[in-house]
């Protein structure tokens, strides 16, 4: 039984610990493609941990996929302890398909190092409140339902994922701009080839909750900056 | 951590296991270049008792406040090292393992010299997770000394006689008015031949007269808080509400007969099911002259995948019985695979075969059809279908799921299986346990069984369910979910709805609401650390920061 010398494991309890943003960081220091392998379906050692890993790694996909990492370069599989087997054939099929792929940027919609800002961009957003708190009710929200009691199936969860991830994403890249310097809105939309009716609504949802203010008026356009008061929160953050 | 991180390495060869296969001396060399590493020492077996002394003398001499071992695999020898190491006078949790036999020497035999700088990188992964490695406690928590068992049929009842009798008082919890369940309703059990009401009746008294033994007739387990050595438990009654504190929890709530309604005719009266056929016999009132009967009735099928199990003895022992009533009286069992597992139960097999009961192979795509005097069958071997003729016809139906599985699931957190039958902790490592600590299952709660099996499940189940108790005190791996950042909690109760283990609860503090963790509870999977938006929960020993180490360590050489 061998496989590939091109992988090394991290050891944790269960899948149930992956963080998204651990997966992020991966690839941010260079990974050219990570696995998370944990026990089978309805044999979670403990218990639901792996159905948590399901939704937090698809999340993490999603969110590098958006930021241009080629989402094969992640892999969820699932192999019991005594299926050795199994784990070299699931290790040597991703070895494989990451050799095809070549190194990290060169299969992906982005390529480094412009790949690598955004990867930190998702992981920002990953760490944060939104993504989190829908990730952590998504198996709530598709067993027993909500509030109210509508259920909702993992497609109707991820549609409605994938729109925040967008937004996330685009949110926390304007204000990483904008601690660069004050921007104007058809700047920003060049930087983040978004179209410009876009990138306006994001930066007025901001400056609402205080997080961006007006910073003066170059020519016909205002220029939006970082709120001071959140500036240093928003800073501590990323 | 003020002081000096000093990590000691011990490289084992493993005789010829690592050493045969990797540059182990240049993997001690290379570890000695990595930070933080004051010492390293190459052994022939690290876990011999030479290597284990090294470990020891090193820590001492050399200062040594970080160990890693570089061999094997943790589940068979981290216990081993941490044990070391506490000797050593260092805190067990303050030891790393490193595995590279199974990563590497194993599964790279062929690839010497890449095998080997892949140790290089697992080792420096170890040394850079080891160096912010914290002391950890073993978690000590005292036990209250009772039980509570849930189902007064014969495996409660069994269950917590053998409780009460190694002196815990035993709270058993019944729904009906009465003790006994199902063994109320059959006439004899097989092999024995022993009346099931009269062996039940005489279990329900030795329960009612214990003095250890509480008993709650007509009585719900309402809500249930808490974990292992301290459940809280609210049960309702008659009488109103009771609230008591246990130590351990024994679910033996049993299982129900799958009425047939709706199949093969069933009404009860000359299409029965094989409880009804046994209450004839109890009651005197069998009589027919030409009996039909048809095995996995609802069972095997896309609706209920699963075999019951007991239903080809029940239909042998049933068959046997109404030979030994009236032996002109004919019997035909009409099966698709017949369970006669076991020497006595295949005995039977045979003694009704001997008795003259015909056993005829049915299709199940071509099921037998009850007629009003006949039940026609396609037999698979003539090639033509039989009429065999019936004046009673009993339908053998699988025990399905209690309906309050569900309700009871949910209160003490516990899992069902795909047939809402309860769901033991591993099939062959925890067959009694469930995954949660302190609770426990046996007989038809968990699946279909006999009367035998069941007593044995129970009695296994309260000696299981003793070991905690006998102890006085809980301790646990201190490799949990701690709150680390208590200011950051919000008390949004995120992590509280997706821990599997109840570990977590909202308190009302003097900041607010805030998480707390109850170490003896948790089981340190992570959910809730990998879900807090606060970044307020993390694990002892698999911190953010220790993981994201080990993956800069790997990656940035």
């Amino acid at each position: 039984m061998q496989y590939s010398t091109d992988i090394r494991i991290i050891r944790l309890m269960c899948t149930g610990r992956v963080d998204p943003t651990m997966l992020a960081d991966a690839f941010l220091e260079g990974a050219d493609g990570v696995v998370v392998v944990g026990c089978h379906f309805g044999d979670c050692h403990y218990i639901s941990g792996n159905y948590q890993a399901k939704v937090k790694v698809g999340l993490a996909t999603r969110a590098l996929d958006y930021a241009g990492l080629n989402p094969e370069r992640i892999s969820f599989s699932q192999c019991s302890s005594a299926e050795g087997d199994r784990f070299v054939s699931i290790i040597t099929g991703f070895d494989q398909k990451i050799k095809e792929m070549g190194p990290l940027g060169s299969a992906d919609r982005l390529p480094l190092p412009k790949l690598t800002e955004k990867i930190a961009i998702a992981k920002t957003a990953l760490g944060k409140e939104k993504l989190r708190w829908v990730v952590g009710k998504f198996t709530e929200f598709t067993t027993t339902g909500n509030k109210y009691g509508e259920k909702f199936t993992d497609h109707e969860m991820w549609r409605t994922l994938d729109t925040i991830v967008m937004d996330e994403l685009a949110t926390f890249e304007i204000l990483s701009e904008m601690q660069k310097a004050p921007a104007a809105v058809k700047d920003l939309a060049a930087r983040l080839e978004l179209p410009p009716p876009h990138v306006l609504k994001y930066v007025l949802a901001l400056q609402r909750r205080g997080i961006v203010s007006l910073a003066g008026i170059e020519g016909n356009s205002p220029l939006y900056q970082v709120a001071e008061k959140s500036a240093q929160q928003t800073a501590h953050a990323a | 951590m003020a002081d000096k991180i000093r990590i000691g390495v011990f490289v084992c060869d493993c005789g010829s296991n690592i050493a045969g296969y990797l540059d182990v001396k240049e993997l001690a060399e290379y570890a000695k270049t990595l930070p933080n590493v004051v010492y390293v020492k190459e052994n022939l077996y690290t876990c011999s008792e030479s290597g284990i002394n090294e470990i020891k003398d090193a820590i001492g001499k050399e200062n040594l406040n970080r160990v890693v071992v570089a061999s094997c695999t943790p589940r068979t020898h981290e216990p081993l090292f941490r044990g070391t190491c506490g000797e050593g006078g260092l805190n067990p949790y303050l030891f790393e393992m490193v595995n590279i036999r199974d990563q590497c020497s194993w599964v790279h035999m062929q690839e010497r010299e890449r095998g080997t700088d892949k140790a290089k990188d697992l080792i420096r992964m170890g040394v850079a997770k080891a160096a912010l490695l914290e002391p950890q406690e073993p978690i000590q928590s005292q036990m209250n000394p009772n039980a509570l068992v849930i189902g007064g049929g014969i495996s409660g009842m069994t269950a917590a006689l053998a409780l009460a009798n190694r002196g815990y008082e035993t709270t058993l919890v019944e729904k009906s008015p009465q003790l006994g369940g199902l063994l109320l309703r059959l006439d004899k059990l097989a092999p024995s031949d022993m009346d099931a009401a009269t062996f039940a009746n005489q279990q329900a008294e030795l329960v009612k007269k214990h003095p250890k033994i509480h008993l709650l007739t007509s009585a719900e387990v309402d809500a249930v808080a808490g974990y292992i050595g301290h459940f809280n438990v609210f049960a309702r009654t008659a009488d109103g509400e009771e609230n008591f504190d246990v130590g351990v929890i024994v679910v033996a709530t049993g299982a129900q007969v799958l009425q047939p309604t709706g199949m093969y005719g069933y009404d009860g009266k000359t299409v029965i099911n094989q409880l009804e056929l046994e209450e004839r016999f109890k009651a005197g009132t069998f009589s027919a002259q030409n009996v039909v009967m048809i095995q996995c009735v609802g069972a095997r099928n896309e609706e209920r995948k699963y075999c019951s199990r007991i239903c080809c003895m029940v239909a042998i022992k049933n068959a046997i019985a109404i030979k030994e009533l009236s032996p002109s009286t004919g019997v035909r069992i009409l099966y698709r695979d017949i369970q006669a597992y076991g020497m006595e139960n295949e005995a039977l097999f045979q003694k009704a075969k001997e008795l003259g009961v015909l056993f005829i192979k049915y299709d199940p795509n071509h099921p037998p059809r009850v007629e009003s005097d006949k039940v026609m069958v396609q037999h698979h071997l003539l090639g033509r279908e039989l009429a065999l003729p019936q004046d009673l016809v009993v339908l053998s139906t699988p025990l399905i799921a209690g309906e309050d599985n569900e309700t009871i699931s949910k209160l003490l957190r516990v899992t069902l299986d795909e047939n809402k039958f309860f769901l033991e902790g591993h099939v062959k490592l925890k067959p009694l346990d469930f995954a949660t600590d302190g609770i426990y299952l046996c007989g038809n709660a968990h699946y279909p069984a006999t009367a035998r099996e069941a007593i044995s499940q129970a009695l296994g189940a309260a000696s299981r369910a003793s070991i905690p108790l006998s102890k006085g005190v809980m301790t646990a791996e201190p490799i949990v979910s701690t709150l680390v950042d208590e200011d950051a909690c919000r008390g949004c109760g995120l992590c509280v709805a997706l821990c599997p283990y109840g570990a977590l609860e909202i308190q009302h503090t003097e900041k607010g609401r805030k998480v707390k963790v109850i170490p003896v509870a948790c089981k340190g999977c992570g959910v809730c650390a990998a879900t807090c938006y606060q970044h307020a929960l993390s694990i002892n020993s698999y911190t953010d920061q220790q993981v994201t180490e080990q993956i800069k360590a790997f990656l940035r050489g």
